[in-house]
């Protein structure tokens, strides 16, 4: 494993390190995010769909680069933030969307989510209110498990009693109550009021974006928008996680996934560039559950296959291409044609988790592995 | 206040509680309510006066899921005092079957699922069956009136756990919910540890049905041996060694279960051919040759009534009731117990609510866990759920979900891990007094407040004694008493 040393990545002011986890459900297509350079087979299989020689954006002199789409992306590269991860995947081999985005959610056959896991299992004081995030309507099955964990679509909708009425008073008594009696509850409530104070002022504030940074208006730029005012915020914030749908492209993949990856990339770029010095203490993962079959099929498309391409940003990334693309040569293509699978995710995510402070609870994370 | 109670004075509450349990045992009638799906006629509310929490309160807060607010009175009514209504009190709770349950049978009746026989379980989606197993849990608790032995289902869930999305026990969870958690809760625990070692799905969970010697190469699966000795029986620490595990192993070998491509699908069987026939040594106990199916009994036997497994099991169920960190004197107590009554599991309780630490030792100071504090809350409102699974997308956020623990040491049992959840019981508090958890749940403050005389009153009765001067002060700033006072620190506390 090409991965670097493993020492503890160091938080952000309030002591937690964040990890945000973006999961591009349906399926991305590995072989156009990260196209394999010099390899002519690459053409005679993608006739219509595969990136041309002269516009894959090169990674050194790696055997695979990037999509032109991730122009923003190859500068944090060549910066040496980003980890480029082809021929990932579980071993998950029904090419079923659902069983394979659960295993690889749960990181096996197991209750709840690997992020989940992490939390509550490890090292370190235990989980905050505002430990874990999940930006979107429903609770992912990666977070499932963890001891306390938010589902919200942006911090404008989020409050204490989110409903009707005002909460101001009910605060202001949970404080003195929760501060008078003395008990394991009273750091945990003056914290806990800490953070919505924070979410409260941000809310107010709404300061724009730093260094010059510039989301677009999605609600994939808008979560990561979101992520990185709360990190800035120091709610303790240690797990995100965000989807990016849209990615099943059995018809005309091309003008699907095009604008996706576009979102995709200028979203990270606009969060790195927020972030700033931030970022040493911020791990985002790109992953898919699935890459797709190698060959194109009659309508344009690409369907499911097994092995993808992951992205890995920030943190104490060094930048570099984990792994090599896989060579698609008919021999050694599995299943009905697809790229094979050389990393497993968890052997991409334990390094991540180490340097985020699992400690020993690896085993308990991914107990399979 | 503490009550004074002697040793002797405790022993004396359990003769009389013993003495008195025919006077209520079938004190239950039909009412036409019952018929109707609607919420039963409640008993007057005398909410609780003392300024510290009484021993009735203290025993509903522990052996219940918490006390509905006409639950204090009526346990008050059993007995001349304290002392013999909660003796009379934990008399019934102790025989689960002789209480009146029909509304509560009636409603987990409706969830047809759950009561499949083991081969038709796979005809049902796995989702299904997991909804049908959560609503019938939160049902039990929340409505049932053996309300202790919905306590004990939860410890063994824990003790036994199984994570329902594990293959197969996406179907066979159920299954060993009804045929061996709930069905041995209250009974032996030599009888409840070998129904758990041949469930099917414990087979499934620990790998045991993977778990063969056919020749010289193969190895057994050590999993569930090692379970077996480190979760269910002795413990860590519990004296048994690397060799033990092994050697347990050897002894289950052959025990499997038929998956669900094949017919009888579900079954468990002892197939000879894959059982290691040798002679082993377990713990010190010779067990020969040639014993076959047998060695599983013999396994059992040996660890179940090991003393470290009474002092393990006692431990637990003393943090279960009494404290996160027991002492020694209640422990041994209980474990004594365990041994002499040979695994009764009645007998083993009533141990543990005779210790002079359960009577005397502090009380409002177990941190309720996320599942008790949300049951405990729609308890003390009564509230009228139609919709369980609004319940449990709190519990999922709590991490506290039945039934999907990831490791086989089932949810911890003690606060540290759970004080996290704070921000979501808040959430919950003020949601459930707004009905704004969803249409399906309802709860009527006013009518609450009036019931109890008060919001004084309905505060006695949610923290089972007299609010503070500044409980009382800031109920009555905050304008919302019921969200303030589930959301307050006095109700996360049992």
């Amino acid at each position: 494993m090409e991965m670097k040393d493993t020492g503890i990545i160091s938080g952000n002011g309030d002591e937690q390190a964040t990890l945000v986890v973006v999961f591009l459900r349906g399926g991305a297509d590995g072989l156009t995010l990260v196209p394999p350079v010099g390899n002519s087979d690459y053409y005679k299989v993608r006739p219509t769909l595969a990136v041309a020689e002269k516009d894959i954006l090169k990674l050194g002199d790696a055997n695979c680069g990037l999509n032109p789409a991730f122009s923003g992306l190859l500068n944090i590269y060549k910066e040496g933030g980003l980890t480029v991860a082809p021929g990932v995947g579980s071993s998950d081999k029904t090419r079923s969307h659902f069983y394979a985005q659960d295993l690889m959610e749960h990181g096996g056959q197991l209750a709840g989510g690997w992020l989940g896991r992490f939390l509550r299992y490890r090292e370190g004081r235990p989980p905050s209110a505002l430990s874990a995030v999940a930006l979107g309507k429903a609770m992912p099955e990666v977070l499932r498990g963890a001891p306390a964990a938010t589902v919200m679509e942006s911090l404008e909708t989020f409050s204490l009693g989110s409903g009707s009425g005002p909460t101001e008073s009910l605060q202001t008594e949970l404080g003195a109550l929760y501060g008078a009696k003395e008990n394991i509850l009273g750091p945990v409530a003056r914290d806990t009021l800490q953070a919505l104070g924070r979410v409260e002022r941000l809310r107010r504030e709404d300061l724009p974006p730093e260094n010059g940074a510039e989301y677009r208006d999605d609600s994939f730029s808008n979560g990561l928008r979101q992520t990185a005012r709360l990190i800035k915020a120091r709610v303790g914030l240690e797990a995100v996680s965000i989807d990016l749908n849209g990615w099943d492209s059995h018809i005309a993949q091309s003008s699907l996934i095009s604008p996706l990856m576009t979102l995709l990339s200028e979203g990270l770029a606009a969060f790195h560039r927020d972030l700033g010095e931030l970022m040493n203490a911020v791990t985002v993962v790109v992953m898919t559950e699935f890459g797709r079959r190698v060959a194109e099929n009659s309508s344009f498309g690409t369907d499911h296959g097994r092995g993808g391409s992951m992205f890995v940003m920030g943190g104490s990334e060094r930048g570099n291409v984990l792994g090599e693309m896989p060579v698609i040569e008919t021999g050694i293509l599995v299943g009905p044609g697809d790229v094979p699978v050389v990393t497993d995710y968890r052997d991409l995510l334990s390094p991540i988790l180490i340097r985020h402070g699992a400690g020993r609870a690896m085993d308990k994370i991914f107990p399979e592995n | 206040m503490k009550p004074e109670i002697s040793d002797d004075l405790s022993r004396r509450i359990f003769l009389r509680g013993a003495m008195g349990v025919s006077l209520f045992a079938t004190s239950g009638c039909e009412k036409i309510e019952d018929f109707l799906g609607m919420e039963p006629q409640e008993g007057p509310v005398v909410p609780p006066s003392g300024e510290g929490v009484d021993l009735v309160s203290h025993v509903l807060n522990r052996l219940t899921f918490g006390p509905d607010p006409s639950e204090y009175a009526r346990v008050k009514g059993l007995g001349v005092d304290d002392e013999s209504a909660v003796a009379f009190f934990l008399e019934e709770q102790l025989s689960p079957n002789e209480i009146e349950d029909k509304r509560t049978q009636r409603a987990v009746r409706r969830l047809e699922a759950i009561h499949a026989p083991l081969g038709e379980l796979y005809e049902y989606k796995e989702d299904h069956l997991l909804e049908q197993l959560t609503r019938a849990t939160l049902i039990r608790a929340t409505r049932s009136k053996r309300q202790l032995f919905e306590v004990m289902v939860h410890f063994w869930s824990d003790h036994f756990n199984i994570d329902i999305s594990k293959k197969e026990c996406r179907w066979l969870k159920v299954a060993d919910d009804r045929e061996v958690v709930r069905k041995h809760a209250m009974g032996n625990f030599s009888a409840l540890l070998k129904a758990s070692a041949l469930s099917p799905a414990m087979l499934w969970y620990l790998d045991g049905r993977e778990n063969r010697k056919s020749g010289e190469s193969e190895k057994p699966n050590e999993n569930y041996a090692r379970e077996l000795l480190e979760l269910h029986t002795l413990g860590v620490g519990g004296g048994y060694t690397q060799k033990d595990v092994m050697e347990v192993a050897r002894c289950l070998s052959g025990w499997t279960v038929r998956g669900k491509d094949r017919f009888f699908k579900g079954k468990v069987e002892f197939h000879a051919d894959a059982h290691d026939d040798g002679a082993k040594v377990v713990l010190g106990n010779e067990i020969a040759s040639g014993g076959g199916r047998k060695d599983l009994d013999d396994i059992l036997e040996i660890v179940g009534m090991h003393p470290s497994t009474a002092r393990f099991l006692g431990r637990k169920l003393c943090i279960r009731f009494i404290s996160d960190d027991p002492s020694e004197a209640s422990i041994k107590k209980v474990a004594g117990t365990f041994l002499s009554s040979n695994g009764n599991i009645k007998e083993t309780l009533r141990a543990v609510f005779a210790t002079q630490e359960f009577l005397q030792g502090p009380r409002a100071q177990k941190l309720k866990r996320p599942f008790e504090f949300i049951v405990s809350a729609l308890r003390g409102v009564r509230a009228r759920v139609s919709s369980e699974m609004d319940v449990v997308d709190y519990l999922i956020r709590m991490g506290h979900a039945p039934f999907q623990y990831p490791t086989p040491d089932g949810y911890p049992d003690i606060a540290s891990p759970w004080t996290g959840t704070l921000l979501w019981r808040w959430h919950f508090a003020i949601a459930l007094a707004r009905n704004e958890v969803s249409e399906n749940i309802n709860v009527e403050e006013e009518v609450l407040i009036e019931k109890a005389g008060g919001v004084d009153g309905l505060a006695a009765s949610l923290l089972g004694r007299n609010p503070s001067v500044e409980e009382k002060a800031a109920i009555e700033r905050s304008g919302e008493p019921l969200a303030l006072l589930m959301a307050s620190p006095g109700f996360q506390w049992k």
